[in-house]
């Protein structure tokens, strides 16, 4: 079978690149995203992003307008219900408008650069995206935090970090962020903004004053790129996974900032060792990994746990399952720990 | 039409794919892009198959991959059934002449056609549902996957049919393939926004004072029916919620309600609502255009978008807010009961219906209780 319920991941079901770009786009709170296709287009974003919102104890609103696209329009081109849209959002007070193609756009071929470089009021940034036609849902993700970096310009530089592309609809997203601005904390090194993450288009101004931009994961380094040739900050690829790579993003971080983390390292080495000696009562056990993302680095900072506490691993079905998931830092290994002690007393 | 904010309803697509969804033996392939798949696949939560096409399918054509896909689920042995979305729709292919070596439903069905109830309604009149004169029982019909009520409306309806000693028919749609061309002759209604038209109508099910109705229809046509069984406990449930209405009436004033639903829910709300509890309908924000579920004296208009769901409800200053999930979203401190889908941010886990006997039950427990609780905390604020 070709593609079945549950795809695997692949170029085909890598996502939607709108909903990837909405992800973002919707996180600056006084901004308008304009979803140029058919209504909808628009409805399954929504949806989506507002059920994720609810599972993140957040009722926030997203600000999504749809060209509304009929069959005339695709017959005839949608250029005019764009400016229709584009006009209304202005005249709402928002602080900027991004404006997403859809598949439908991109077929009938509108020309959307050329509509929002029209004289607006406020910014009205296209961002490329286009269904399938833009690639996959991270492409969406990476294309969107470049269209908005946009709105930042040149800026003194101050001794503050700032997190790239936190995955905002991932169920632990607040979780993770808490577990870096800890390590961050460690180091003595304050946050600057978290890019994008429930912002408004002001404070994206400051986007060039971190020494250091940390992004989310290596799916974002060509944001990291293009932000380190605009505003030469450099880039920490990954939030750390794992018991070794936490401690290898401390060191990692404090060297790209000139701080001394010799402290840091020995204060978290304590606490990991804490964290395992909570454990060991599920040592020397046997389990076989699950989960629906079960790619090296979570693979690989499972393994390590599991190594840690002289559990075996097996690909026997029978055993019990050892759930895993990308965990951020040691707070995600004890999580994950937890969920384990679960399934091996069960 | 205008540009419209945050929109609430599913597209075509997805209502066509919500109807063939619940036929087994038939498989449902989404022909179009990893998007126009997943949001149907998550919110309908029914095996889908997707082509999930890419722009070089978009541009050398999309005939080899949709072979792909259809040449493997044909060995199931499984009608297939392939809904169009917004591109393949345009690309101007004859995909009736590239799948015409296998048993293909094909249904034209892209997101630009329409709402929910577009698609649904061609989905299903392509089905062709017909009706076996010799087939004993009635029809139950509007069981739409979208319906979060829908689970609950079926399983009462085979409890009140049990109770008048008739067989059920064909559910409609959550049925068999193959019982499509067997429907009985008469058919019965629960939300009629996903009604098909297909048997003798005898009438529908939201309310008691409908519910008497058919089931009195009932047993004219089906002279061996038991309808008395059912009526008889129509009255006593209803002496029930009359008393549990006017214990209320007795220490609070009628709330005053905005109701967003389609029409058939809609309708079902306000009626029950003004009959019961004389309650304040201060407007109906319809998801549909579909306009015949509603009595016309309620005031109502269509209602597309979050943003004039806002403006109601503060034009409006309810006690009350029916809808989704997107209306309890922003219906600040006052009450809300669930009505359409969605109904997020909940656990929904057990069948509740809102048609037949329990579903106006059901209906009235929550106005009330959610009333009540409202009242209590207006009374810790001010004292």
């Amino acid at each position: 079978m070709p593609l079945n319920t549950s795809p695997t991941p692949t170029s085909r079901s890598g996502g939607c690149t709108l909903t990837g770009a909405l992800s973002v786009t919707t996180h600056v709170r006084d901004a308008v995203s304009i979803i140029h296709g058919p209504k909808g287009c628009a409805h399954h974003n929504f949806s989506l992003l507002h059920a994720t919102g609810l599972d993140n104890d957040r009722a926030v609103i997203p600000g999504i307008v749809s060209s509304a696209l009929l069959e005339s329009d695709v017959v005839f081109g949608g250029e005019e219900a764009l400016l229709r849209t584009i006009r209304s959002a202005c005249s709402g007070g928002a602080g900027a408008v991004f404006v997403l193609s859809t598949c439908i756009v991109e077929t009938i071929g509108d020309d959307v650069e050329e509509v929002c470089s029209r004289d607006w009021p406020v910014p009205v940034i296209p961002v490329p995206t286009a269904g399938f036609l833009g690639g996959t849902f991270h492409h969406g993700v990476n294309n969107a935090l470049i269209a908005i970096s946009s709105l930042a310009g040149p800026v003194e530089k101050d001794l503050t970090v700032n997190i790239i592309g936190e995955m905002n609809l991932e169920y632990e997203v607040e979780e993770n962020y808490a577990e870096v601005l800890r390590l961050l904390h460690s180091l003595g090194l304050p946050t600057n903004i978290r890019f994008v993450h429930n912002l408004n288009t002001w404070d994206i101004a400051s986007l060039g004053a971190a020494r250091l931009n940390i992004l989310r994961d290596p799916s974002l380094v060509p944001v990291g790129e293009h932000l380190s040739r605009i505003f030469s900050t450099p880039y920490v690829p990954s939030f750390p996974s794992g018991l070794s790579g936490t401690l290898a993003f401390l060191q990692a971080v404090g060297n790209a900032c000139g701080v001394d983390s010799r402290r840091a390292l020995e204060i978290e080495q304590a606490l990991q060792a804490e964290v395992l000696a909570d454990f060991a009562d599920i040592g020397d056990q046997r389990g076989v990994f699950s989960g629906p993302v079960l790619n090296g680095e979570c693979s690989h900072a499972a393994q390590e746990a599991a190594d840690a506490l002289h559990i075996r691993v097996s690909t026997d079905p029978e055993l019990p399952a050892l759930p895993v998931h990308p965990s951020v830092g040691t707070a995600g290994i004890r999580r994950m720990l937890h969920r384990w002690r679960r399934s091996l007393h069960a | 039409m205008p540009e419209c904010d945050n929109p609430l309803w599913p597209c075509a697509m997805t209502g066509a794919a919500a109807c063939l969804a619940g036929i087994s033996g038939i498989s449902v392939v989404i022909h179009g892009s990893s998007g126009c798949y997943y949001y149907p696949a998550t919110l309908l939560k029914a095996p889908l198959f997707g082509t999930f096409i890419l722009e070089k399918e978009v541009i050398f054509g999309s005939e080899d991959r949709l072979c792909e896909v259809i040449g493997d689920l044909a060995k199931t042995g499984n009608r297939i059934a392939v809904i169009t979305t917004c591109v393949p729709a345009i690309l101007g292919e004859d995909v009736k002449a590239m799948v015409a070596r296998y048993e293909v439903l094909l249904v034209d069905s892209p997101g630009f056609a329409g709402d929910a109830e577009v698609g649904y309604a061609k989905a299903l009149s392509l089905l062709e549902p017909a009706v076996d004169p010799a087939r004993p029982g009635i029809n139950i019909d509007g069981a739409c996957l979208l319906d979060p009520f829908s689970r609950g409306n079926v399983q009462e309806m085979r409890r009140l049919l049990s109770l008048a000693g008739i067989p059920v028919g064909v559910v409609l749609c959550d049925t068999s393939r193959a019982s499509l061309s067997r429907l009985s002759p008469f058919t019965l209604g629960t939300n009629t926004d996903f009604r098909s038209n297909a048997g003798e109508y005898v009438g529908g099910t939201l309310g008691f004072s409908p519910l008497k109705k058919t089931f009195g229809r009932i047993g004219e046509v089906i002279p061996e029916a038991d309808g008395a069984a059912v009526l008889s406990e129509i009255e006593r449930q209803e002496e029930a919620l009359i008393h549990a209405c006017d214990k209320y009436l007795r220490r609070f004033n009628p709330p005053s309600v905005v109701i967003f639903a389609g029409s058939a829910y809609a309708g079902f709300a306000a009626d029950t609502l003004k009959h019961y509890l004389d309650a304040d309908i201060r407007g109906i924000g319809l998801r549909n255009p579909e306009t015949s579920g509603l009595p016309p004296h309620f005031p109502h208009e269509y209602v597309a978008s979050l943003s004039r769901v806002k403006d109601l409800i503060e034009t409006h200053a309810p006690d009350l807010v029916f809808g989704s999930s997107f209306e309890r979203s922003v219906t600040g401190n006052r009450g809300f009961v669930g009505l359409i889908p969605p109904l997020r941010g909940e656990v929904r886990l057990a069948p509740r219906p809102l048609a037949g006997i329990n579903g106006t039950l059901s209906f009235m427990e929550d106005v009330l209780n959610t009333c009540m609780d409202q009242k209590v905390r207006q009374r810790n604020t001010y004292s």
